[in-house]
C-alpha cells in the first residue's frame, strides 16, 4: 500500500492493496495526522484495490483515535472489493463514507 | 317428391284423351280404390312409427347409459381434480417456506434470521480484527519500550565499567599510599564491591529483560499470524448468501405466483366438472321428453290401426300391399346417411321384423363407443 499525503492539508490518498504488513506506515500516518490541527479528516480510497479484515480493523482504530482528539474521520470514493467489503460490513454506520 | 301425385293420377284417369271436368264426381271403384291405397299406406306409416318408436327407446337407453357413464367418469375426475386442488395447496405452503419442529418458518423470515446471524458474525470478525490490530500496535509500543530499557541498561553497564574503573585505581592509588591509604583502599574495596554487585544486578536484569524481548516477540509473531488470517473471504460469504437468500426469495415468490395460478385453474377445474355433472344429470328430463315423444307416437299408431280396421270393414276386397310405397319407403331410406340405421329400417318396415326390445338393447358404453363415420 501507498500513502500519499499532501502537506497543505488536502485529502490523503490510498492505493494499493492494505493488510496487515501497512500497519506500521499507517499507524505512523494516524499519529501524524491527528498530531496536526484541523476537524475532519478525509482519506481517498479511489486508487485502493483490496483491503482485508485488518486494514478495517485498522481504519476502526483510527476512527477511536480521530473520536478521541474530536475530529472526524472521512472515506471517499471507496471502489472495487473495498466498496463492496464497506456494504457488508455496513461501515456507512460508522464511518462517514463519501461516493 | 315421392311420385304419388303422377302414380295417383295415372291410376285415377281413365285412358280416354278427353279431359274430364275439373270437379267430376270419383267412382265407387275408384274410392275403394284410393281408401285401400290409404289403409296400404297407414299400414306402412304404423311401421315406420314402430320403427321409430324403437329407434326413440333405443337412442334413449344408450344415451341414459352413456350419460350415467360420463357421470360416473366425472365423479371421479371431481374427486381427483379435489385431490389435485389439495395437493396444489400444499405445494403452495411448501413454496412459502419450511417447516422446522412442527414450526412453519417463510423463506423471508429464514432469509431475516440468516442476515441477523451473519451480520452478528461480521460484527465480531470487525471487533476482533480492530482488537487483534489495537494489540498490535500496544505490543509495537510495548516493544519500543523494552529497547529503550535495553539502551539503558547499556548506559547502566557503560556506568559500571567506569565505576570498577574508578575503584581499581583507586585501589592501585592507595597501595602507591602505603598506610596513609588504608583507609581509601577500604573504600575503594567497597567501591568495586559495589560495582560488581551492580554488574551482577545488570547481568541479572539483561536476563530478565532479554526474556522479556523474546515474550514480546513471540505475541507479537502469534498476533500477526492471528491478526494476518484474511477474513474478508468470510465477510464476503455474507454478500453471497445474502445473493442466494434474494433468489431463493425471489424463487420462492414466483413458485407461490404459479401455485396460486394453479391452484385458481384446479378451483375452475372443479367448479367446471361439477357443473358438467350436474348438466349430465339434466339427462333424466331429455329421457321423459322422448317417453312423450314415443308416447303420443303411439297413440297415433293405435289412432291409425282403429282407423285403418273401421275403414278396411267397410270394403268389399281386401287390402293388399303396393309397391308404390315400398318405392316411397326406399326414397325416405335413401335420405338415411348411417348404414346401421337404415338396415334396422329395412328389416323392420320392408322385411316386417319385429323391433329389439329397448331393454335388451342398452348397451355398455364401451359398445356405444365407436362413431360411425360418413
Amino acid at each position: 500500500m501507498q500513502i500519499h499525503m499532501d502537506n497543505a492539508g488536502g485529502p490523503i490518498a490510498m492505493s494499493g492493496e492494505f493488510t496487515f504488513s501497512d500497519h506500521v506506515p499507517f499507524k505512523q500516518m494516524v499519529t501524524e495526522i491527528f498530531a496536526a490541527p484541523g476537524r475532519s479528516v478525509v482519506i481517498d480510497l479511489s486508487k485502493l484495490d483490496f483491503i482485508d479484515s485488518a486494514g478495517l480493523g485498522m481504519l476502526l482504530l483510527a476512527r477511536d483515535e480521530a473520536k478521541k482528539n474530536h475530529r472526524e474521520l472521512i472515506l471517499r470514493r471507496p471502489s472495487g472489493q473495498v466498496k463492496r467489503m464497506f456494504a457488508v460490513t455496513k461501515f456507512n454506520t460508522l464511518f462517514t463514507v463519501e461516493e | 317428391m315421392f311420385g304419388w301425385k303422377q302414380s295417383n293420377a295415372a291410376a285415377a284417369k281413365p285412358p280416354s284423351p278427353e279431359p274430364s271436368p275439373a270437379l267430376a264426381p270419383v267412382a265407387p271403384s275408384q274410392q275403394d280404390e284410393l281408401m285401400r291405397r290409404w289403409i296400404a299406406f297407414a299400414g306402412m306409416q304404423q311401421r315406420v312409427i314402430r320403427t321409430l318408436v324403437s329407434e326413440i327407446q333405443q337412442t334413449s337407453a344408450v344415451v341414459e347409459t352413456e350419460a350415467d357413464s360420463l357421470s360416473s367418469r366425472f365423479q371421479r375426475l371431481a374427486v381427483c381434480a379435489g385431490q389435485q386442488t389439495e395437493r396444489v395447496e400444499s405445494l403452495s405452503k411448501l413454496a412459502m417456506g419450511i417447516e422446522v419442529d412442527g414450526e412453519a418458518i417463510a423463506i423471508d423470515r429464514i432469509a431475516g434470521l440468516l442476515e441477523e446471524t451473519l451480520s452478528d458474525v461480521v460484527e465480531k470478525i470487525l471487533l476482533l480484527s480492530k482488537d487483534a490490530m489495537s494489540m498490535v500496535y500496544a505490543l509495537s509500543e510495548l516493544n519500543g519500550n523494552v529497547n529503550r530499557v535495553d539502551s539503558c541498561m547499556e548506559e547502566l553497564n557503560k556506568i559500571n565499567r567506569v565505576t570498577n574503573m574508578l575503584a581499581l585505581n583507586a585501589r592501585i592509588e592507595a597501595e602507591r599510599a602505603g598506610t596513609a591509604g588504608a583507609a581509601f583502599r577500604v573504600v575503594a574495596g567497597e567501591v568495586r564491591e559495589l560495582s560488581s554487585a551492580t554488574q551482577r544486578l545488570s547481568v541479572d536484569m539483561a536476563t530478565e529483560l532479554h526474556a522479556v524481548t523474546q515474550g514480546i516477540e513471540n505475541g507479537h509473531e502469534t498476533l500477526q499470524r492471528v491478526a494476518t488470517i484474511d477474513m474478508s473471504q468470510n465477510l464476503m460469504a455474507k454478500d453471497r448468501l445474502e445473493l442466494l437468500m434474494n433468489a431463493l426469495i425471489e424463487r420462492g415468490g414466483n413458485l407461490t405466483e404459479v401455485v396460486n395460478e394453479a391452484m385458481k385453474e384446479a378451483e375452475v377445474i372443479s367448479a367446471d366438472v361439477a357443473g358438467m355433472i350436474t348438466g349430465i344429470q339434466f339427462q333424466d328430463r331429455t329421457r321423459q321428453r322422448l317417453e312423450h315423444v314415443v308416447d303420443t307416437l303411439r297413440v297415433v299408431d293405435e289412432a291409425l290401426d282403429e282407423l285403418k280396421t273401421t275403414t278396411a270393414d267397410v270394403l268389399d276386397e281386401p287390402v293388399v300391399e303396393t309397391t308404390i310405397d315400398n318405392e316411397w319407403v326406399k326414397t325416405l331410406l335413401d335420405r338415411f346417411t348411417l348404414g346401421e340405421l337404415r338396415s334396422r329400417f329395412v328389416a323392420q318396415i320392408l322385411e316386417g321384423k319385429q323391433p329389439a326390445d329397448p331393454s335388451e338393447t342398452e348397451a355398455s358404453p364401451s359398445q356405444t363407443g365407436t362413431i360411425e363415420l360418413f
